[in-house]
């Protein structure tokens, strides 16, 4: 039974930083991941990562910058540790190897990115996080810590109310393993597979928020999900960086003309802009990569994604686009240092609420959350563990070898996994996509309930363990289902418009009854709503 | 349209079976391979094991041969590869031992080949107060080598593999090439990269074949990068003991006679006092003898002098 001081459930940049930092910090370490590092999410993280680094920025500015994306949502004490923490993270990142574009001085340049007040996002061509995410895995490596790749952690072990480990599936093996740990550090990424058409990868399907759900644990705001204003979507997508729309690209319709500017605008707004031009009768909206001066060299990576995904050459045609579910901002409820309110058990990244994001996210904010919160909660999880001392080897997985058991008992039931997650990410997206209202909500709880029922009679033929991405995709489903009840649940229960979350029943901002937080716990198997302030 | 996928399958809990099967899908005329397979796995056989992450041409997580082309899933429209007959053919990579069905064995394929050359910076300075300071251009070339997805096709094309698989493959020398072009790069981490890179299953052993310059999705040239690597070598002096008594002894050799010395070759690129290294070569040295093929002693041979002249220019002009 293999045995840590803290274990890593995640391979993305947040916990890789983590486990990095960790190890940093005396203390051993592995990490799961139910994919290789290099395949998850964080790479489809194109624009940038901010950071106060020029002479017209200052930390100040920037905590004021995320405040004003936050819209009234964001907790002071996590914008302040990102505003003053992002520079030196930064740096660490080019001294170890990222190869930031340079000014004329030979420095890190800076992009404008999104409604931020100066230009603050270093960054790698349009491929920022492939870069980032790269270089945190060459750092992983040297620190020579194990990697669990292709595991799917089934649940979290508890002793005496402490998180002390994990069960999880080896893909390869077809094992269930008990990891024991000291600490658990959930760093599992968002669950943006809640919505058809979506940005992210296959595999972010909120698994760790259930894990800490099923403990008890609330997950705040999770009506806050962002749209990217710019994505070319059919069946498939193809995100191109919104600092294209600082470098010239234009929003057009099939005339050619203007139809959005989006100067100034958080993204929020700009999506919400481009989806009403989008719905006025006008047609389609489009973007216009070509007056962007270089193009070629400033946006290699859209322009390759655009001509795979979509066929289109971007050089030489605008790509239509509209807004798509891109990330949550809301998560695993934790405080600044990524702790949850079960001992010894973290959370950090995208699956994690640590107030930073409010009711929206700055854009460029999500990889320098990633290395920023993921350093300090690696630390923070290494000195719980070395405080808690050496964990007897507990826990079992029986209970979880009989649930595999049970989904791969077979049997039709007529339905697919596909199915149902296709007619999921409909209902998101129809019902709490960029404009959401009371009776949508309504119908949206109905029927994620059904799903969930068909869900649960749905069984897996295919009875080995051994690379079964059905039984996993069984488990990811299960995920997201339940996740779906608990977003609309928080979604209907907010009654006004702030941020990423627009009601058209109720268009204004309502700071004297939600200037808060929402936050979804499971009661007696149901999830029940509730809120918290927001702490000045 | 109504497409056939033909599938190599693979079941490793009954006894490694492995065989195609054949699917009829209905698919829009832009489904994308990926589309296909994951159609085939929700409808009609939940067994059905390949990977895919991204599925937008990201991450690099879903190289298989399509119809012996390897290529990733999500990227390739099905009536790309549909225009001959409705028909798809769908196997692992080659070079590589198969797990179960299109999953394959990256660890020993890419992930360890990778983790040989000491991937990773270890800057003097690390956290120091402001970032190095470099010319944009040096940048630039880093991110194009960098933007590799490290998805095995170079690899997956190699001609050398097929042969000796412990042979370090263009995918890890690609990687390496991304630090030793880097100017950041500290010198004792250089030069402890360079000693594996130029290990005698390394640099050396590349064909030049140029096959893997075709496979790369990012077209990165492994093969022209291999040989960059091998002009740096040979400018900074070759690191790896055993290749560098290798190289000494065959230069030697040339200047001297005109005709390269085997024998010597042998014996001083081992160590005269390696006799171990030296035993393990006994055979060979006896089935040389016996097919006439270790002359007693190389007489210098006419035009030597000239021979000696161009390789000392050659190596001036360094």
């Amino acid at each position: 039974m293999p045995q840590f001081d803290v274990l890593v459930i995640g391979g993305g940049a947040s916990g890789l930083r983590a486990a990095i930092a960790v190890k940093r910090a005396g203390a051993s370490v592995a990490v799961l991941s139910k994919v290789h590092p290099l395949r998850t999410n964080s790479a489809l993280s194109p624009g940038g990562l901010n950071a106060p680094l020029g002479s017209d920025d200052s930390a100040e500015k920037f905590a004021q910058d995320i405040r004003s994306a936050g819209d009234g949502l964001c907790d002071t004490e996590a914008v302040n540790i990102l505003a003053a923490d992002a520079a030196r993270e930064v740096i660490w990142l080019e001294r170890v190897g990222v190869p930031f574009n340079r000014d004329a001085d030979g420095r890190i340049d800076r992009r404008a990115l999104g409604s931020s007040s100066v230009q603050r996002a270093a960054y790698a061509d349009d491929r920022t996080g492939h870069m980032v995410l790269h270089v945190l895995h060459e750092q992983f490596q040297r620190e020579d810590i194990p990697c669990f790749s292709e595991w799917l952690v089934t649940s979290l072990i508890q002793d005496g109310g402490a998180c002390t480990g994990a069960v999880a599936l080896g893909h390869r093996s077809g094992q269930l393993e008990t990891f024991t740990a000291g600490a658990v550090v959930l760093a599992t990424g968002g669950a943006t597979q809640l919505y058809r058409p979506c940005t992210s990868a296959v595999g972010t399907t909120g698994d760790g928020l259930m894990l800490a759900y099923d403990l008890g644990v609330g997950l705040v705001n999770l009506e806050m999900v962002q749209f990217h204003p710019t994505v070319y979507s059919a069946d498939r997508t193809a995100l191109v960086s919104e600092a294209a729309l600082s470098e010239g690209a234009q929003l057009v319709n099939e005339a050619g003309d203007t139809v959005v500017d989006a100067t100034g605008l958080s993204r929020a707004r700009l999506a919400a802009e481009v989806h009403k031009a989008g719905h006025n009768g006008g047609g389609p909206v489009s973007l216009d990569l070509r007056p962007v001066a270089d193009l070629a060299s400033r946006f290699p990576g859209a322009l390759e994604v655009v001509k795979s995904m979509a066929g289109i050459d971007a050089t030489k045609d605008a790509v239509p686009v509209q807004p798509v579910a891109h990330r949550p901002m809301g998560g695993i409820e934790t405080n600044a240092a990524g702790e949850t309110s079960v001992a010894g058990l973290y959370a950090v990244g995208e699956c994690a609420h640590n107030g930073l994001n409010g009711a929206g996210r700055l854009p460029g904010n999500t990889l320098t959350e990633a290395v920023v919160f993921g350093k300090r909660v690696g630390e923070a999880a290494a000195a719980h563990a070395k405080a808690a001392g050496a964990r007897e080897a507990g826990g079992s997985a029986a209970r979880d070898n009989e649930r595999l058991a049970e989904i791969t008992s077979g049997g039709s039931s007529g339905d697919t996994l596909g199915t149902i997650h296709r007619e999921l990410g409909e209902l998101m997206s129809a019902n709490l996509g960029v404009t959401r209202t009371d009776a949508g909500l309504a119908e949206a709880q109905d029927k994620i309930r059904a799903l969930q029922q068909r869900h649960a009679a749905l069984r897996v033929n295919n009875k080995s363990r051994i690379y079964n991405y059905a039984l996993a995709g069984h488990i990811e489903l299960g995920n997201l289902l339940k996740l779906a009840e608990a977003t609309a649940l928080a979604a209907r229960g907010r009654a006004e418009s702030r941020g990423a979350h627009l009601r058209s029943d109720h268009p204004e901002k309502d700071d004297s009854n939600w200037k808060a937080h929402t936050v979804v716990r499971s009661q007696d198997g149901s999830p029940k709503l509730d809120t918290r302030a927001v702490s000045a | 349209m109504e497409v056939t996928y033909k599938i190599n399958r693979k079941d490793p809990e009954n006894g490694g079976e492995s065989g195609y099967a054949t699917y009829q899908v209905d698919l829009p005329e832009d489904a994308t391979v990926l589309d296909g397979l994951q159609k085939i796995r929700d409808e009609q056989d939940d067994s059905l094991a390949f990977r895919a992450s991204c599925c937008q041409g990201t991450c690099g997580e879903c190289a298989v041969r399509i119809n012996y082309k390897a290529q990733f899933t999500c990227t390739t429209r099905i009536g790309d590869v549909t225009k001959k007959a409705p028909e798809v053919q769908l196997d692992p990579v080659r070079n590589i031992s198969v797990i179960k069905d299109l999953v394959f064995d990256m660890d020993a394929f890419t992930w360890d080949k990778m983790a040989a050359v000491k991937p990773w910076m270890e800057p003097d300075e690390e956290f120091a107060p402001t970032e190095n300071i470099v010319s944009e251009k040096d940048m630039a070339d880093v991110r194009k080598t960098m933007s590799c997805y490290q998805c095995g096709l170079c690899d997956e094309g190699c001609a050398v593999l097929p042969v000796n698989f412990d042979f370090l493959g263009p995918g890890a020398m690609v990687k390496s090439y991304r630090f030793v072009m880097d100017p950041r790069e500290s010198g004792a981490q250089m030069d402890a990269r360079m000693k594996v890179v130029e290990q005698p299953q390394g640099l050396w052993d590349c064909v030049h074949c140029y096959e893997a310059d075709g496979k790369c999705p990012r077209r990165l040239t492994p093969s022209t990068k291999i040989m960059e690597m091998r002009d740096v070598s040979f400018k900074e002096g070759i690191k790896n003991e055993k290749v560098g008594r290798h190289h000494a002894s065959f230069i030697n050799s040339v200047k001297q006679t005109g005709w390269l010395d085997e024998r010597k070759l042998v014996m001083e690129t081992e160590g005269l006092t390696n006799v171990g290294g030296l035993m393990k070569l006994l055979p060979t040295a006896v089935r040389a003898l016996r097919r006439g093929k270790m002359p007693g002693r190389h007489e210098k041979r006419p035009g030597a002098d000239q021979i000696k002249r161009i390789l000392e220019k050659a190596e001036d002009s360094k």
